[in-house]
């Protein structure tokens, strides 16, 4: 079988792109996509761990993982109607309130 | 995999066989069935429908109107709308057509074969989990929808594909809870499995779950967007909705597309209600030894499975021809509203009267 | 377990792989959110797959379901109901707090990848529960429904109370303000 190592170095890799976009990106939609994209990589290395030490418990965490973030996604594109209501944007870079 | 080199083998060509019956079934469903949309409610008014076409003198009741439709469909010209999101308008035909494909590869057309030392399943691809994948398959059909629309840069396709996809996103909640009680009354999430537990005729899934039934009735028509649910096609106000700007052999994929899905609800419909391809009060799989063919009872079963499928597709064409469409606010509230507090009471009361039987 | 499949395996691994860190940088570089999302929905499907053959068939089947299935059509929603249009990327500008970020991300990516191909290999398959295991145990979805509702009950209780809570507060956010707007949703 392929060895486990190379699972958590492609969601190490899947991690990290989407932490990029996650910073990189001004538009909120693609901050919470860049999210979801994190949340995958976290994913991937329950069920590859959870596959190699041999027990479901990496399976079980993911169902979870799934939950959490569907109830995020529903939270977060709310939040971003809400705002695109108020300001007419989703641009983080004017959107700076709380940057001071 | 527990499989020697031989039975490997036998496997594979097994499934490449398999793969080229099915997808050549699929193919001839949408021109057939194009010509039985014609014909049928022609007949249920009293007219004549198409039956002029044919091939020199043999007319086959215009069965070849089909054809000619297919072939002037592919060779017209194709035009792109300005203002379109190229590769997107190209791809969302592929995005629709695919996943009704893929969950036809799931359905188990007959009982297995014993030949060759080995067992060929009469499904193409077998999974554990046979239910959610159909289901996990069919939620990504909502993007052909939704792109489609979009990538078309038309106002009425958007509106078009929005209704379409709220209303697609909202039935598939009904829709997979209306087969939660099936799967709590046979124990198992493979379809395979649900078919050999209904070898007695009483042991049909609409005999022991009727509202279920009821349910993915309903729920089916609105997944495939049929009348009286086909609001994202609603000639009169939305100019055909999605596919508005599709032409020639896109537009032609997107038939194809609903077809298929049409068809492979009405199998999914047979073979869990209705005892997919077991013949009522006679046991298929004893087939074999009684005529000392193999592969009779692989063929029988998929005869009774097609016609139990024809039915539920002739029962489509019935319904849009019978019942007029529903309002959009009308479409949501009986989805939200009702379909899904009746499933979850469904589900609900399964669960109970089979703990009941368990623990008596 | 023979060369050919050993050989199988490693090939569907890295096509895999390959495809879903093409379709992540596509998720992130695309200009265009609806772009974005329709690489993420192909990026989940070929997760699911790879879960697939890590033998977890019930959790690759809600990966696609519940991601693909709906979270991504919600994504793509609210992007055609807001209209978005295609954004100006920047040019590699950060501040220091996001270079810092990246840089430690960088890092940590390069200690994995190091730490992986210098110390002995974990191979899968070497625990207790190997296909056949489970086959035995009743097959994957009975083995992980029974520690979903056994070990795990309260965690799974109180998912659904989290999902009531999202509901809630995703209605209370997102709705229109009565006193400033009364113009029909339609």
């Amino acid at each position: 079988m392929v060895p486990v190592d190379f699972y958590f170095v492609l969601a190490c890799l899947i991690f990290s792109l989407g932490l990029f976009g996650a910073l990189f990106r001004r538009n909120l939609i693609m901050v919470l996509m860049s999210i979801e994209l994190m949340l995958n990589a976290v994913n991937l290395v329950f069920v590859a761990a959870g596959r190699a030490i041999g027990n479901v418990d990496g399976q079980v965490m993911v169902l979870f993982v799934i939950t959490v973030a569907a109830c995020e996604a529903a939270v977060g594109l709310a939040m971003v109607i809400a705002l695109f209501r108020k300001y007419g944007t989703v641009n983080t870079d004017i959107l700076r309130l709380l940057r001071g | 995999m527990g499989l020697t080199a031989d039975e490997f083998t036998i496997q594979f060509i097994a499934t490449l066989v398999k793969f080229a019956i099915v997808a050549g079934l699929l193919l001839q469903i949408p021109p057939v069935m194009v010509w039985v949309e014609r014909r049928v409610p022609a007949m249920m008014q009293r007219r004549k429908g198409p039956n002029r076409v044919g091939i020199f003198k043999w007319r086959i009741y215009g069965l070849m109107q089909s054809l000619a439709d297919t072939i002037k469909l592919i060779f017209k010209e194709e035009v792109v709308p300005e203002g379109a999101q190229k590769a997107f308008y190209h791809l969302a035909p592929v995005f629709s057509v695919f996943p009704a494909f893929l969950i036809a590869m799931a359905i188990p057309y007959g009982p297995d074969i014993h030949a060759f030392g080995t067992t060929i399943p009469l499904s193409i691809i077998r999974v554990d989990v046979g239910f959610l994948f159909i289901f996990a398959v069919s939620s990504l059909a909502v993007y052909g929808v939704t792109i489609a629309g979009w990538a078309s840069n038309n106002k009425y396709s958007l509106l078009g594909s929005l209704r379409a996809s709220a209303q697609m996103i909202s039935y598939e909640i009904p829709l997979g809870m209306s087969l939660i009680p099936i799967v709590l009354i046979y124990g198992t999430l493979d379809l395979n499995k649900i078919v050999e537990a209904q070898s007695h005729f009483w042991k049909w899934g609409v005999f022991l779950s009727p509202v279920s039934f009821l349910l993915f009735l309903i729920a089916m028509f609105a997944e495939t967007n049929r009348a009286p649910f086909d609001l994202a096609e609603a000639e009169g106000e939305l100019v055909a909705g999605f596919h508005t700007e599709y032409t020639s052999a896109k537009f032609a994929a997107f038939f194809l597309g609903e077809y298929v899905s049409m068809f492979v609800l009405s199998c999914l419909a047979s073979t869990v209600f209705f005892g997919g391809w077991q013949v009522p009060f006679f046991s298929v799989q004893k087939l074999d030894d009684l005529t000392g063919f193999i592969g009779v009872s692989a063929l029988i079963g998929h005869v009774t499975l097609m016609l139990k499928a024809t039915f539920f597709m002739w029962l489509y064409i019935w319904v849009r021809w019978t019942i007029p469409r529903f309002r959009y606010d009308q479409l949501m509230s009986l989805g939200w509203k009702y379909m899904i507090p009746l499933g979850l009471v469904n589900v609900v009361v399964t669960a109970v009267v089979i703990a009941a039987f368990r623990f008596s | 377990m023979s060369d050919f499949s050993l050989l199988m395996t490693h090939g569907v691994f890295h096509l895999f792989a390959a495809l879903i860190t093409l379709c992540s940088v596509l998720v992130v570089m695309s200009k265009h959110p609806v772009k974005s999302a329709v690489f993420l929905v192909v990026d989940l499907f070929l997760l699911a797959g790879l879960y697939a053959t890590l033998d977890s068939h019930f959790v690759a089947a809600i990966q696609v379901l519940v991601y693909a299935g709906a979270i991504v059509v919600l994504f793509l929603f609210v992007i055609m109901l807001l209209n978005l249009q295609p954004e100006q990327l920047r040019g590699l500008k950060f501040s220091a707090v996001e270079a810092g970020t990246l840089v430690i991300s960088l890092v940590g990516f390069l200690i994995t990848v190091v730490a992986t191909f210098k110390g002995d290999q974990t191979g899968l398959g070497d625990g207790s529960l190997d296909p056949v295991a489970i086959e035995a145990a009743g097959g994957n979805t009975y083995v992980v429904a029974m520690k979903l509702l056994t070990n795990y009950i309260w965690p799974f209780e109180l998912a659904s109370v989290l999902i009531l809570m999202a509901i809630v507060a995703a209605v209370v956010i997102a709705k229109k303000d009565k006193k400033k707007t009364s113009a029909p949703i339609s």
